[in-house]
């Protein structure tokens, strides 16, 4: 079926409303409003910048702890204090270790983890408020539409695709079908956090790959209002041990806020050994804890959810720039996984890449040759100050926590160098150990329950992300070789994806003797753990229709 | 400017957006000191016309041809395309019915022309005619308007003007002529057969005093009999959780829950369902709850009246034999 296409024509195409995307429409947006005041030619118009977002509002699918370093914002939004929904400023800081009773404090707070001027807020309420705040410039903002293809021409990008609307499961238009928009802009920035689709494709495509490959972390966090004088505003703890192994990366986060809210998740690096590990029970174990059971009790879940973060740093960070596009925040490996801060650097590389913008559309060149100077600015900034200086830092745990602790001390003292440099690191899903042949098809209902009060199971935390989807469209989860999961990935890794997954997707069922996979896709929360962690890299995270997913309120 | 209205009937019954177009069409000849003109296509439609003279337009003109009694695709391009040579018109208007989606943008490409579907509104820009059309499911509107020569073609969206706006001709009635076209069978290349109306799903499962409501522990599809059987003896309507629907076991207006129906019947049997949240959000408000399970720590029965701790396999049959006999 050929399919007519509305065209529309853009200067700015903005494929996600996140800190990045929004840091970089509300810059430029200003920097054009000044341009156009100095009387300079060509006119300009923040209405030719449109920005994609494929959640049912702003802020929908931002998911962060989150401690807002405000340095970025305050460029953004200099008077930012005034208005922006910032919950409360970090009072008490403090990093503990957790065996499985005993909780210790550590001495002193590393200074990367010190919070101290830092805001705990809630990301989903800070895009929202930025959102408002780039449609009074006169910004385009789609909400509910998701950029399915990048346009290429040439060397590079000419702009996006959205989806087609009204398809039913099997890819037959429904009546209420309405082709996606071809929307075609002199520059597209893909700002779509961890992992995006649009950028991942990019990459390969254009081989703009960093020196190392990207590594993930999978967060799974819930929101509780607890009982009132269980912890104070502006409490910040993180945690290390317990229930991980010294083999794993990662730890947790119990963040105070207003009204006796509280923040709490897990991290995991998406690069361990044992197939069966289930991030989300991991978290669950985690709540179990006098430590934060204590925090929790007789308090009520509020809302839950999952996404990956790019942990890599600066050595896994691809070509950000192609003739006529621009990779920003997360995409473009920007969080500095020392700190576990990525929503200033977003907002940073997004104003870079406005500044860059701006000075291609008075030159009337979008080409590769002047975006460039989107890298220069950030080898200029403080996003390469502050990434330089932890480049290897990620890499040194992939032995364990303890040898990480040794490089991670001599990095820092030796300005990021440490013992290696670089140090190299290999995708996450490499580290799975083999079963040989203990596959065995896993009954569901022996799997990790809850007691409904404290800990719960995965549908019932899907059911609190506020995840909906329409039910009759093509799955969005594209596996290219099911074969592979009821045969090979049976036998040698019991198929991870029933374990990884936080919010129950993947199912293996039985099928005669053997098994087949069931892909559950409206009970995706888009964390894009799936697309990273399968050992076989055969499924592809693709965005379904605009609008769906998960509802991040107050995340 | 001369304007067409194209305007749509199916078996002697208009489309009634067609009066709301004709509207478009009055005020966009009041805005550009133009005249209306109506067409009406078909078999032995001419009270048609004379009622559509009756309103304020110069001149209704009756298209009819014994191969245009039932609407194709190729008949009404062909006929039409011979009309709007012979009458000139300079803006040629259709409702936005699915129909016309069907034909007149390739009409508009028989005569080598553009056509602005779906508008919701106009301006008279100096002289020159501007489409406003939405885009982005309404979050925004363009503006639209024609280059090159006329004549030019749009179809305005159902409820964009107000068809009680229409005015009546002012001395009482236009003329009614007959337009000629020359259709051949062979032009036509599809055939239309029986006009049927699709069956309208007859569940509506809000309406039903008694749900029989299957999870997971159906097993597989052919096991959905068994729980069809109890439900016919206890007068109820089938309904499952949203595995089952997504397997296609059963369609997807059966499906009960937070992406589902929501119910709340005098009584509601769950046949071997968990009792996931998502599930229970949509029939919670239920009357009576009956819930059969295996597993005795399944959740449902935290909201069930009645638990049955046992294997459906062994209930359905047992509980449908019994209701069958009580019957007699």
């Amino acid at each position: 079926m050929t399919i007519q296409r509305e065209q529309l024509e853009a200067d700015v195409l903005i494929v996600g409303a996140g800190p990045a995307g929004l840091g970089c429409a509300l810059h430029l947006a200003n920097l054009i409003t000044k341009h156009n005041a100095s009387g300079a030619k060509p006119e300009l118009s923040p209405e030719n910048i449109y920005v994609l977002e494929k959640g049912r509002e702003m802020g929908a699918h931002q998911l962060s702890g989150a401690i807002l370093d405000p340095r970025g914002l305050r460029e953004l939004v200099p008077d930012f204090e005034k208005t922006a929904p910032l919950d409360t400023p970090v009072t008490n800081d403090g990093v503990y270790f957790l065996s499985k009773s005993r909780a210790w404090k550590l001495p002193i707070t590393p200074p990367p983890l010190a919070n101290h001027g830092n805001y705990i807020v809630s990301l989903n309420k800070i895009v929202k408020w930025l959102g408002g705040l780039v449609e009074k410039e006169g910004v385009n903002l789609f909400t509910k539409f998701a950029g399915k293809k990048l346009i290429y021409e040439g060397h590079g990008v000419a702009g996006v695709l959205t989806e087609d609307k009204g398809v039913d499961k099997n890819g037959k238009p429904k009546e209420n079908f309405t082709p996606g928009y071809e929307l075609r802009a002199k520059v597209t920035v893909l700002s779509e956090g961890t992992h995006g689709s649009l950028t991942k494709e990019m990459v390969n495509r254009l081989k703009l790959d960093g020196l190392n490959p990207q590594v993930f972390g999978i967060g799974v966090k819930e929101l509780w209002e607890a009982r009132p004088g269980r912890i104070e505003p502006g409490f910040v703890a993180h945690t290390m041990g317990w229930p991980l192994g010294s083999d794993m990366y990662g730890g947790g986060w119990v963040y105070g806020m207003r009204d006796n809210r509280v923040s709490l998740g897990s991290v995991v690096a998406l690069e361990y050994a044992n197939p069966e590990f289930d991030p989300h029970e991991a978290f669950q174990k985690f709540k179990t804890h006098p430590f934060v059971r204590r925090i929790l009790e007789g308090g009520t879940l509020v809302r839950y959810g999952a996404k990956t973060l790019p942990y890599g740093g600066w050595y896994s960070m691809p070509r950000s720039y192609v003739d006529g596009a621009l990779i920003i925040g997360d995409s473009a490996s920007m969080l500095n996984a020392q700190r576990l801060k990525g929503i200033h650097t977003a907002i940073k590389s997004g104003m870079l890449a406005a500044e860059t913008i701006l000075e291609a559309l008075k030159a009337g060149d979008t080409s590769a040759k002047t975006l460039k100077l989107y890298k220069e600015k950030i080898d200029q900034s403080y996003i390469k100050e502050e990434l330089w200086k932890v480049r290897n830092f990620h890499q040194a745990f992939h032995g364990g926590l303890w040898k990480g602790m040794v490089h991670a001390a001599l990095q820092y003292i030796s300005g990021g160098r440490g013992l290696v440099d670089p140090m190299r690191s290999e995708a996450g899903y490499k580290d799975y150990a083999k079963r040989n042949g203990n596959g065995a098809l896993v009954d569901q209902s022996t799997r990790f329950k809850g007691d409904g009060k404290l800990t719960f199971d995965r549908l019932t935390d899907v059911f609190h992300s506020g995840t909906r989807h329409e039910e009759d469209q093509p799955s969005h989860l594209k596996v290219r070789d099911l074969d592979i999961c009821s045969s090979r990935c049976v036998e040698e890794y019991g198929n991870p994806c029933q374990y990884f997954c936080p919010a129950a997707v993947y199912e293996m069922v039985k099928e005669g003797d053997g098994s087949k996979l069931k892909i559950n896709a409206a009970n995706c929360v888009h964390c894009k753990t799936c697309d990273i962690a399968d050992p076989y890299q055969i499924i592809d995270w693709t965005v379904p229709e605009g609008g769906g997913g998960p509802s991040y309120d107050g995340m | 400017m001369k304007l067409l209205v194209i305007a749509e009937q199916r078996q002697g019954k208009w489309n009634n957006t067609s009066f709301e177009t004709l509207v478009a069409a009055q005020q966009i000849a009041a805005a550009t000191s133009g005249t209306v003109s109506a067409a009406v296509v078909g078999k032995s439609v001419a009270a048609l016309a004379e009622e559509l003279a009756t309103k304020d337009v110069a001149e209704v003109l009756l298209v009819e041809h014994d191969l245009l009694e039932s609407y194709t695709p190729d008949g009404y391009c062909t006929g039409l395309k011979q009309v709007i040579e012979a009458a000139t018109p300079d803006l040629v208007l259709f409702p936005h019915t699915y129909q016309v989606r069907d034909f007149a943008p390739a009409l508009a490409a028989m005569l080598g022309k553009g056509m602005v579907g779906d508008c919701v509104g106009f301006r008279n820009e100096g002289g020159k005619l501007v489409f406003v059309r939405q885009m982005f499911q309404g979050k925004t509107v363009a503006d639209v308007t024609f280059m090159g020569a006329a004549p030019w073609f749009a179809s305005f969206q159902s409820g964009a003007f107000r068809a009680d706006l229409l005015t009546a001709h002012r001395s009482g009635k236009a003329p009614v002529n007959a337009a000629k076209v020359e259709l051949k069978a062979a032009d036509i290349r599809t055939k239309p057969l029986e006009m049927f109306k699709e069956a309208k799903s007859a569940v509506d499962l809000t309406q039903a005093p008694v749900i029989v409501a299957i999870g997971r522990g159906i097993k597989a599809r052919e096991n959905i009999v068994q729980a069809e059987a109890l439900a016919k003896a206890m007068g109820g309507e089938i309904a499952a959780t949203r595995p089952i629907c997504d397997e296609g076991w059963l369609p997807l207006e059966r499906q009960i829950g937070s992406s589902g129906q929501t119910v709340a019947p005098k009584l509601y049997l769950a046949l071997g369902i968990s009792g996931a949240i998502q599930h229970v959000v949509g029939m919670k408000g239920s009357r009576t709850i009956v819930a059969v399970n295996k597993d005795q720590h399944a959740p449902i029965f935290e909201i069930a009246d009645y638990g049955i701790v046992a294997d459906i396999f062994e209930v359905m049959p047992a509980l449908t034999a019994e209701l069958q006999k009580t019957k007699g």
